[in-house]
């Protein structure tokens, strides 16, 4: 690249042709940040020369996404099937005690559905709604967001006693 | 991209002795892995011996599976490292076979001649997606794999970072130099894709 493109074409924000090209990949990738997105965005408008970088890294992203996809052979499961100790896990499967079930696993509910902040936040609207209904003063679409609210508590508070229930059954079995 | 917990639910049949649960998992995971194989060894041989022998390994060892992981990063993990050992394997017979060392004994990087088509036939006309796979073939095992796990199996960096186990901004800054390497290549070679 030369320094005249530099010169050239530095935008208002401040995005010149060196910040630009560093940018490109994650410009393509989508992980930029929308406003430094934007930016690239603009400076691609004015700039033919990063205008031709850009278009040679995307064909470059776009040929290696179009990689064709092949078919493993006819037979390739037989070997693997045959090979499994299938007895064994069978003889050690009365002696490995499951965890609990996948659904009452933590990492079934999303991380942010079982952020602390997310759960008191809930709760918190689900007060006010009815503290608004016993005042009186509660209105019919209130009753949405007031359920709504309950929700995150409520299924970590599920899952918590799913896990004790599994726990004493298998404490008495 | 891949079914976590619905993984996590074979994966537990598996362990019970189920026959039909290796059967899912290979319906499952057999293209990409052997896709994977093969974009790292280039020989539809090889690539079918190494993905089941990836399978194998990986059935053998479901015990050592822990659920705090995605079985997916688990399965691309040892599939990475043993298409990356098969490379490594591949090379050093190589070495020795042509007896080439430094002077301490170490290997080090050959500057082989340019095997491929020469100037003339560079201009032929060949298909874009050859030219890529040549080009992804005579990359450096670490930048093959993150590149084939990002664009082949369309993993995010942060479940790349959980297979490779590296850190995400390394993972990131490896695909960027991978890209730039590629489209380097690419470049030095006149491939037009």
């Amino acid at each position: 690249m030369d320094g005249h493109d530099q010169r050239e074409h530095r935008a208002d924000d401040g995005l010149n042709c060196p910040d630009c090209r560093l940018e490109l990949q994650d410009y393509l990738d989508g992980t930029l940040e929308k406003k430094r997105s934007l930016s690239v965005f603009l400076h691609l408008r004015e700039c033919a020369a990063c205008r031709v970088e850009h278009d040679d890294l995307r064909a470059v992203f776009a040929a290696l996404e179009a990689l064709p996809s092949l078919e493993a052979p006819a037979d390739f499961d037989d070997k693997i099937l045959a090979s499994v100790p299938y007895a064994a896990y069978q003889a050690m499967a009365s002696l490995r005690r499951d965890r609990v079930p996948v659904f009452l696993e933590e990492q079934f509910l999303p991380v942010w559905l079982r952020a602390r902040a997310v759960r008191l936040g809930g709760l918190v609207v689900t007060a006010a709604v009815a503290f608004a209904f016993a005042a009186g003063a509660g209105r019919g679409w209130l009753l949405a967001p007031g359920v709504a609210g309950v929700l995150p508590e409520l299924l970590c508070r599920m899952q918590s006693a799913g896990r004790r229930l599994v726990a004493l059954r298998r404490a008495e079995g | 991209m891949f079914d976590r917990h619905q993984d996590l639910k074979t994966i537990r049949r598996c362990k019970r002795g189920e026959e039909a649960a290796f059967a899912e998992i290979l319906a499952r995971y057999r293209g990409p892995i052997y896709n994977l194989c093969y974009r790292m060894s280039r020989n539809p041989e090889d690539a079918r011996d190494l993905a089941q022998e990836v399978f194998i390994k990986v059935f053998r060892l479901l015990d050592r599976f822990d659920e705090e992981y995605a079985f997916s990063s688990w399965l691309f993990r040892i599939a990475s490292n043993h298409c990356i050992d098969h490379l490594r394997r591949n090379r050093m017979r190589f070495l020795s076979l042509d007896g080439v060392a430094g002077p301490d004994g170490e290997e080090f990087e050959l500057q082989l001649p340019d095997e491929g088509p020469g100037p003339d036939t560079v201009l032929e006309r060949r298909e874009a997606m050859d030219r890529l796979e040549e080009v992804i073939a005579d990359l450096p095992p670490h930048y093959k794999t993150i590149t084939l796990l990002r664009h082949q199996q369309q993993l995010s960096y942060e479940e790349i970072a959980e297979v490779l186990q590296l850190p995400l901004g390394t993972v990131k800054a490896r695909i960027h130099r991978a890209r730039a390497q590629i489209q380097q290549m690419l470049a030095d070679r006149s491939y037009d894709i």
